[in-house]
């Protein structure tokens, strides 16, 4: 006995080949899909205990929570964004490129269609496409490797990301029509890499990009004016100072939730009138530092917004969504045509467990960088050529001291810059949505 | 319609094809061989660079010039080859090749590097206190070189798309260090035209 499954054409106009299927072989595959995806807990879910730890600053704790979550296949470029972010953050910046090396090699192959993804995502869900990386995150990975290089003292290892950032920066304007993927923060950073280099045309025109790009991309806070200082003292010929760059990754940036929203069934004849699809749902986290102090002796500096991740996640989603819920109407056309199906050749009970594995694969794709920060702040501090103590004061926006970090024998050299970096996190029950 | 057997045949066949690609695979290949995987930079571009080189630098008269001029074996240096490029190139590999190149012709003698006499001096100190008398090497007996080789590696990117026009070009200077003049400078251009996979 065997029962007949067959698909027809749902919303993307993909059609199944009719075939015959045992019964036995059906029910294996429906008990199958029944027992392995209630595991899948969404990806904002899982990674909360990565989320805490590093909040603790346990660092060491969350490297070995993420290398227990094993985010490999489909996930694998998530494991090394991840990785490279707690490896930087603990200060080993050459083994945190490696990962961010591995991410961007992951995301050039994952770039490229798989059609058996595409036919997955279109009768599972988006979970089971390879993560390729937003295209936010993708230019984010270049600014950390050239931080990672000029805090490690290899400016011309920055310049190479520089470089390749530019090359992929003008892509991913080419394909995406967005705004916000000027890639402004990084360009900043890239002037300076390419100062230090002493490419100093280089610098003048990334300056004017980033300048440009912030204008652009219109995140809600003003082109930093360390950027437009530096700009105008290029354009005067006057060299740089020598001085203390501070760069704060501060709070955790957007996480997606999964919310069910009610569509329109395109097919009623196909089932019921009305679906439930799975799509994300953006949640921005409470940013805990309004503003960083940075002093040495008497010299102090304040900090400005160089990037704000929060606002360029809600603005992606945005415009991802209206693909995302094409998708997931496609995706619940052929579901209901398979469960009708299975009903109609199984009985009742192939029927029912047919809708529940078509009810529990609905997920919505919550990926994403989960340790990006919700925005990056900048001080600048110019000090003599020499070795310094400097100190970071973390103030909350109500103006309370919400911490501090010293920084000994920093050795600022004479015309550079000096860059130091940290990371603050609000322990995550404190993170109000807002 | 398809039997059981039939379906667990057909099973059985797909668990075998699958299992098939997990073992990992080693086959040798000659050095020369040319294998493109990713468009980056290669041993293969790190070998032509290193022919051309070579070639260019034992054929020209600087060598000669030197050796009139002195009656004495050119000493050179390897100095600072900077990465300008947009990928992180290991020019060690060239390098070494021309390195090696100069010494076996026996026309050209090439020093220690600064990070390679640091090791030698440590050796040197070392024999002071424990080699015999015999066989201990003294201080102040290096070989100065004449000129230092400098050089960098430049490209160029045009993309669009999926295709890329990548451009290399590698330059290497060897300059007197009595007095900065250039005795020799040495290019090699290299162009590839690199298309990534539309599907995996």
């Amino acid at each position: 006995m065997s029962n007949n499954i067959s698909g027809v054409s749902g919303g993307s106009g993909w059609v199944m080949q009719e075939f015959n299927l045992p019964r036995w072989l059906s029910g294996l595959c429906v008990f199958l899909v029944v027992l392995v995806l209630p595991g899948c807990a969404t990806y904002s879910l899982s990674v909360s205990q990565l989320e805490t730890a590093t909040a603790n600053r346990d660092l060491d704790g969350a490297i070995k929570t993420l290398d227990e979550l094993k985010l490999s296949g489909p996930d694998e470029t998530l494991h090394h964004l991840n990785k490279g972010t707690l490896l930087r953050l603990k200060g080993n910046f050459a083994e945190s490129n490696k990962h961010f090396d591995a991410a961007k090699n992951l995301m050039g192959k994952f770039n490229a269609i798989s059609v058996t993804e595409q036919l997955a995502s279109v009768s599972v869900n988006d979970t089971v496409k390879a993560y390729e990386g937003l295209p936010s995150e993708q230019l984010m990975v270049y600014a950390f490797e050239a931080l990672n290089y000029v805090q490690s003292g290899d400016v011309d290892g920055a310049a190479v990301e520089a470089r390749q950032f530019d090359v992929k920066q003008h892509l991913i304007a080419e394909k995406n029509n967005a705004k916000y993927l000027s890639g402004a923060f990084v360009r900043y950073i890239d002037s300076m890499v390419y100062e230090a280099a002493g490419e100093r045309d280089e610098a003048r025109i990334e300056m004017e990009n980033a300048v440009t790009g912030y204008k652009t991309q219109n995140s809600g806070f003003p082109v930093p004016q360390g950027l437009a200082d530096d700009l105008k003292r290029l354009n005067a010929g006057k060299p740089a100072p020598s001085e203390a760059v501070f760069i704060l990754h501060n709070g955790l940036g957007p996480t997606l939730s999964e919310e069910i929203i009610r569509v329109v069934n395109p097919k009623p004849q196909n089932g019921s009138a009305m679906f439930s699809l799975a799509v994300p749902k953006f949640t921005r986290r409470s940013v805990p530092v309004a503003r960083v102090i940075l002093s040495s002796g008497d010299a102090s500096a304040n900090s400005e917004i160089v990037e704000d991740v929060n606002n360029i996640g809600e603005r992606s989603l945005k415009d991802r969504l209206p693909a995302i819920i094409a998708r997931g109407v496609a995706r619940m056309v052929a579901k209901s045509v398979a469960v009708g199906e299975a009903k109609k050749q199984g009985g009742e009970l192939a029927g029912f467990f047919a809708n529940v594995a078509t009810t529990v694969s609905e997920r919505a794709d919550t990926r994403s960088w989960t340790l990006l920060p919700g925005n990056i702040l900048m001080a600048r501090l110019p000090l003599s050529a020499g070795k310094h103590d400097l100190i970071a004061t973390y103030y909350s926006a109500s103006g309370n001291v919400l911490g501090t970090h010293e920084f000994k024998d920093i050795v600022v050299k004479n015309g550079r810059k000096a860059f130091v970096a940290d990371y603050y996190m609000n322990p995550p029950a404190q993170s109000k949505a807002q | 319609m398809i039997g059981k057997k039939s379906w667990a045949l057909i099973l059985a066949s797909v668990a075998a094809l699958m299992l098939s690609g997990c073992a990992t695979e080693v086959k040798r290949v000659g050095v020369e061989e040319v294998k493109d995987l990713s468009g980056n930079w290669n041993d293969t571009d790190s070998r032509l660079v290193s022919e051309e080189m070579i070639r260019d630098s034992l054929s020209t008269g600087w060598i000669d010039r030197h050796a009139k001029k002195s009656n004495k074996v050119p000493a050179v240096i390897i100095g600072n080859i900077r990465n300008l490029s947009h990928e992180h190139i290991n020019t060690n590999t060239f390098i070494a090749d021309l390195e090696r190149a100069f010494v076996n012709s026996g026309r050209v003698d090439v020093v220690a590097s600064k990070s390679e006499r640091e090791g030698i001096r440590e050796e040197r100190a070392d024999m002071d206190l424990n080699a015999s008398e015999a066989s201990r090497k003294e201080m102040g007996k290096e070989t100065g070189a004449d000129y230092m080789l400098i050089g960098t590696i430049n490209s160029i990117i045009d993309a669009s798309g999926s295709e890329q026009i990548r451009f290399y070009q590698v330059d290497l200077t060897l300059v007197n260090i009595t007095d900065n003049r250039k005795v020799w400078t040495g290019q090699k251009k290299l162009k590839k035209d690199v298309k990534d996979a539309k599907f995996r």
